[in-house]
């Protein structure tokens, strides 16, 4: 029972991170911006989100510039994608080269070379009135850091905005056929710039969830290559949001099993259980197979002159 | 006519991205309290200041210069092969495993480990080549996974299998197995002159035989090649396994000539950056190796950088980044229509200027 209910419990805390990041690809490529640069962008939110809590000992505040730090670095991508119609994928490869750069370049220029790990005070669970005293699932699902309520409340949001609303819609037609966005008067262009902003903000927001309410520390390389497989978790959860949730949860999981499985087990080398979400990702792909069902010009630049 | 103003972009662009990017290496190196020039001299010093330091340089080189041809070779095909890095582990820990435990030293050993290396490397681009063209994955996903896990493996091999005592590493590849040195008195081996072989011989194999050809033609429009009766899913998975077998190859030769075992942190970050300098050097191979030489002698120079200014080395990892960010959003730029009708308005107005020059 223990080991089950700890397993739920680690599931949702490594989901999270996962699930900021997917929704941030998911919001870039319903608007046409197929972003691989999650992964950089996710270790900037990170850095930053450490270094100011760090600084400020508010977690709520090294959240924020974690979200901030991931908008300024991907308007970098918005440029060059947008306006100078760079190609998304090189694009993204290039940030993922540069943002780790700038983020491990800004602490080494704060910390220094000591090799003491600076830790910071992790942001503290809240439980909620009643629910949390449902036996079993209460103390699990409802007595959570306050980032578990958001990523979920931002599943339902992100479903219903795409889904009911107009605004929904009008964004959605920019991913799928721009030129006829256009003709119907939405502006693409502020479209697609404001994409980037939020998935940007998403992406920070989960890589600052590693430092201050995962891990107490920063250190290079945390991302573990989280940025992909939120990739890999817009197209398995098929560009909505609500399989997004599922295919993070299933990711969160494998996460969660290996470090279960690591504790429990002593003859076989811990590598092996690391590589579970890795290898997942693979055999999950490989079910999907080439049955894509994304937005119809994601990746596609877009010029407003040409006809 | 085209083709020679889209090339003469391709030189200008990354020529001025690296003055950029060195122009605001100085700006940071400024502001944390150097002196910018004495800070470049002695990166240039370290790098290339005496026989010891170029030796130093051009040992840096050789890993990348693997890795970016790896990158280089699959884009080639109009495939992105991420998983250089993987690659380059897995020829690595096939290398390792050659000379530590079947017994077999001196030269045969070197063949043996290099050409297990290659097949290792190959191996492990095979696996996303084949799940690209019988599942249509996404390469790119696909080979990054393979990266995180071709890692963890050489973890389990150091950490395990080829332990050697208390410290979490194998035992060192021995003496007689090892490349052997260029020059005397400089520390690059007989894996430099492999990695410059092997970037001639793809420039060659891609731009003077046929089935180089048909590779480029794939690469560039892969449905045209299918209708010109090409198989597009064999030069896929072609592209694929060769280009892991370059980086394999790139591991093998980086244990026999310079890190001579697996330890943490081994091969960190060659993959990401072997894609940056294909992707700087415009895909060709040649300039590509010229990159990874630039890029080695910024690293090469930031350690002495360091010691003599205090300047962090990670100023470089900047550098090179920014390297990266200004070269593809100049070559975007100089794709635009409104910067060529901008170019062909001055070319018009000072027409008889530019044909002179």
């Amino acid at each position: 029972m223990n080991f089950v209910s700890n397993l739920i419990l680690a599931t949702v805390r490594m989901a999270i991170p996962l699930l900021f990041i997917a929704l941030g690809e998911l919001y870039s490529e319903r608007a046409g911006m197929v972003n691989i640069g999650l992964e950089g962008l996710a270790a900037i939110g990170s850095l930053i989100g450490f270094l100011i809590c760090f600084i400020t000992g508010s977690t709520w505040l090294g959240i924020l510039c974690g979200a901030l730090a991931g908008v300024l670095v991907n308007m970098i991508y918005a440029f060059a994608t947008v306006t100078l119609c760079a190609n998304h994928t090189v694009y993204g490869m290039a940030m993922n080269i540069f943002a780790p750069a700038l983020a491990s370049f800004i602490y080494r220029v704060y910390f220094g070379k000591g090799s003491d790990l600076s830790q910071i005070t992790l942001m503290k669970g809240i439980g909620i009135p009643v629910l949390k005293d449902i036996p079993f699932i209460g103390p699990l699902l409802f007595n959570q850091t306050p980032m578990v309520y958001i990523a979920f409340i931002l599943v339902i949001l992100t479903s219903i905005f795409f889904r009911k609303t107009r605004a929904g819609l009008n964004y959605r037609a920019v991913g799928e056929n721009p030129k006829a966005a256009a003709t119907l008067g939405i502006r693409v262009i502020s479209v697609k710039y404001l994409a980037c902003a939020v998935c940007g903000a998403l992406a920070g927001v989960g890589g600052a969830y590693l430092t201050t309410c995962y891990s107490n520390t920063y250190t290079e390389g945390n991302i573990a290559g989280r940025g992909f497989i939120a990739l890999a978790a817009v197209i398995f959860g098929r560009w909505s949001a609500s399989g997004i949730l599922i295919a993070c949860l299933f990711f969160g999981f494998c996460d969660a099993l290996q470090i279960r499985l690591q504790v429990a087990s002593v003859n076989i080398p811990y590598q092996f259980f690391q590589m579970i979400p890795y290898v997942a990702t693979v055999i999950a792909l490989s079910i999907i197979g080439s049955r894509q069902l994304g937005p119809k010009a994601a990746g596609k630049p877009y010029r407003k002159e040409e006809l | 006519m085209q083709k020679q103003k889209g090339s003469f972009a391709g030189v200008i662009v990354p020529v001025l991205s690296i003055i950029l990017a060195l122009l605001i290496g100085c700006i940071i190196i400024f502001c944390l309290g150097a002196n910018p020039f004495v800070a470049l001299q002695s990166l240039a010093v370290g790098a290339f200041g005496s026989k010891a330091n170029i030796g130093t340089t051009l040992t840096k080189a050789t890993p990348l210069i693997f890795t970016a041809l790896c990158a280089c070779f699959a884009y080639k095909c109009g495939v992105f092969n991420l998983g250089g890095e993987g690659q380059f582990i897995m020829g690595s820990v096939a290398a390792i495993y050659v000379t530590l435990t079947t017994g077999i030293t001196g030269v045969p050993a070197i063949i043996l480990a290099l050409i297990a290396g290659a097949a290792a490397g190959g191996f492990w681009g095979f696996l996303p080549g084949i799940l690209k063209i019988t599942r249509g994955q996404n390469e790119m996903i696909i080979s990054i996974m393979f990266n995180y896990i071709a890692t963890l493996f050489m973890g389990v091999v150091y950490t395990n299998w080829l332990r050697d005592g208390s410290v979490p590493q194998t035992g060192a590849v021995p003496k007689e197995s090892q490349l052997p040195r260029l020059i005397p008195g400089m520390r690059m081996t007989w894996g430099f002159v492999i990695a410059v072989v092997v970037g001639i011989c793809i420039a060659y194999f891609l731009y003077r035989t046929s089935p180089g050809f048909k590779l480029r033609a794939v690469g560039i429009n892969a449905t045209a090649a299918k209708f010109n009766g090409f198989p597009v899913k064999r030069y896929l998975l072609m592209s694929f396994i060769v280009s892991g077998a370059i980086a394999g190859l790139g591991g093998s030769a980086e244990i026999l000539g310079t890190q001579f075992r697996l330890i943490n942190g081994y091969a960190a970050g060659y993959g990401f950056d072997g894609v940056a300098m294909a992707l700087i050097g415009q895909l060709n191979p040649i300039a590509t190796m010229f990159v990874a030489l630039l890029f080695a002698a910024l690293r090469a120079g930031a350690t002495t950088m360091q010691a003599a200014t205090g300047v962090p080395t990670s100023v470089s990892d900047i550098i090179q980044a920014l390297v990266i960010v200004f070269t593809v959003a100049g070559m975007a730029l100089t794709k635009l229509p409104e910067f060529t009708a901008m170019l062909q308005r001055r070319g018009k107005r000072s027409g008889k200027e530019v044909n002179k020059a």
